[in-house]
């Protein structure tokens, strides 16, 4: 499941061992297509990773601290802090691959 | 809308053959592309290497391929792809129109798109460099943007982001006059490449650098890896397997595209194998 944060929200991911952040909005076509993409890949990778959105209208200080210049933006976390980013659509098996190297 | 079987993108030798061998093998197909076929088959002055014509114009061959299409009720969509969105068990494809067409498989025939990226601007992609205007203006608001149009036809995106953005810069990589807002500034030079100064982008030209927050680099064909997002290439050429597959599943290429050698009958040929590995992975995905 993906949960959709709210600007105070974010202390959660924060506060997550491993999130996938999907920084996105209503307007932008290829956030709509990577959604259920997203989607998908959190039901894969359930009980290992963390799933979020976060819209960049609704969350503009995020957006701006990590530096959100194209969307969609997808950023792992861990322990708190971002370690990579993949911008763009992605096919959900290149996802579960860049995540799953990240875990080990 | 109606999910196709196999989505073909190109109407050059390969994008043809496949479309035939995909009908005789009972799949519907979406043919997408230009109606009168490769405009480079018709710039062929002569072909000695095609089997059945001894030697045949460019010209002759593709209007052999155009009948060839019509006996078998094929028709060609004319419409262009921007995007191929793999989304597990089908692709959705953005097309200009503003159209998504779906299918379960697709074969690449785009032929090869000429063009190098400028120094930079891969590597800075999502990070102060976009190609879809109207994705991504509105990250860009209250901000200078510079847009390096490589087309008359990217200055309606220009316009878009005048519109958003406190300030655009319009550097034309082509010779028509640019017919844009008065807000926009024109900088008839030429973008060598993009680079990171204090925070902040900066377009390399001969002249003066431009420093900005955002570059969008417009371009009328996209590479096939801007094309379909996570397609493996080698930069010109996509990477494919004796059986045409490319690295997503259910994703095919032939042709130029496939690499060389530039061939008529090779790109025939390819689209042949293309499109029956196509309907192997349908066949086998509704075994399963």
């Amino acid at each position: 499941m993906v949960r959709k944060i709210s600007q105070e929200e974010f202390k959660d991911v924060l506060a997550s061992k491993v999130a996938l952040v999907d920084f996105s909005a209503v307007w932008c076509g290829p956030c709509k297509m990577v959604a259920p993409v997203i989607e998908a890949l959190s039901d894969e990778l359930d009980g290992q990773v963390d799933f979020f959105n976060v819209d960049v209208d609704d969350c503009p200080e995020i957006a701006a601290e990590y530096a959100i210049m194209s969307i969609p933006a997808l950023i792992l976390f861990k322990d708190g802090k971002s370690v990579d980013m993949k911008v763009g659509f992605r096919p959900q098996a290149e996802l579960a691959a860049w995540i799953k190297g990240e875990l080990n | 809308m109606a999910r196709y079987d196999i989505a073909i993108i190109g109407t050059g030798p390969a994008g043809v053959s496949a479309a035939i061998t995909s009908v005789i093998r009972n799949k519907s197909v979406l043919l997408l592309g230009s109606a009168d076929l490769s405009a480079k088959l018709k710039k062929a002055h002569e072909i000695r290497n095609y089997p059945g014509f001894a030697a045949v114009s460019g010209e002759t061959l593709g209007a052999a391929f155009a009948e060839h299409l019509s006996s078998m009720g094929i028709e060609i969509t004319e419409d262009k792809i921007t995007s191929v969105y793999a989304m597990g068990d089908y692709f959705a494809l953005q097309a200009s129109s503003g159209l998504m067409y779906e299918a379960a498989a697709v074969i690449l025939a785009t032929g090869v798109i000429a063009g190098k990226p400028l120094e930079g601007e891969e590597e800075l992609l999502g990070r102060g460099v976009s190609y879809c205007a109207t994705c991504d203006a509105p990250l860009y608001r209250g901000k200078e943007v510079t847009v390096i149009g490589y087309s008359p036809k990217e200055e309606k995106e220009a316009a878009f982001l005048s519109e958003v953005t406190a300030k655009v810069t319009y550097i034309p990589m082509y010779k028509e006059e640019p017919q844009l807002p008065g807000s926009v500034v024109i900088v008839k030079d030429r973008a060598m490449g993009i680079g990171i100064q204090d925070g902040r982008r900066v377009v390399k030209t001969a002249g003066e650098p431009i420093v900005t927050d955002g570059v969008f680099v417009l371009r009328e064909s996209v590479s096939a890896g801007q094309l379909v997002p996570g397609l493996a290439t080698d930069g010109t050429h996509v990477l494919v397997d004796l059986q045409m597959k490319t690295n997503i599943e259910g994703c095919f290429a032939c042709g130029d595209i496939a690499g060389r050698p530039y061939q008529y009958v090779k790109a025939a040929g390819q689209g042949n194998v293309a499109a029956l590995s196509a309907v192997d992975y349908l066949d086998a995905k509704k075994r399963n």
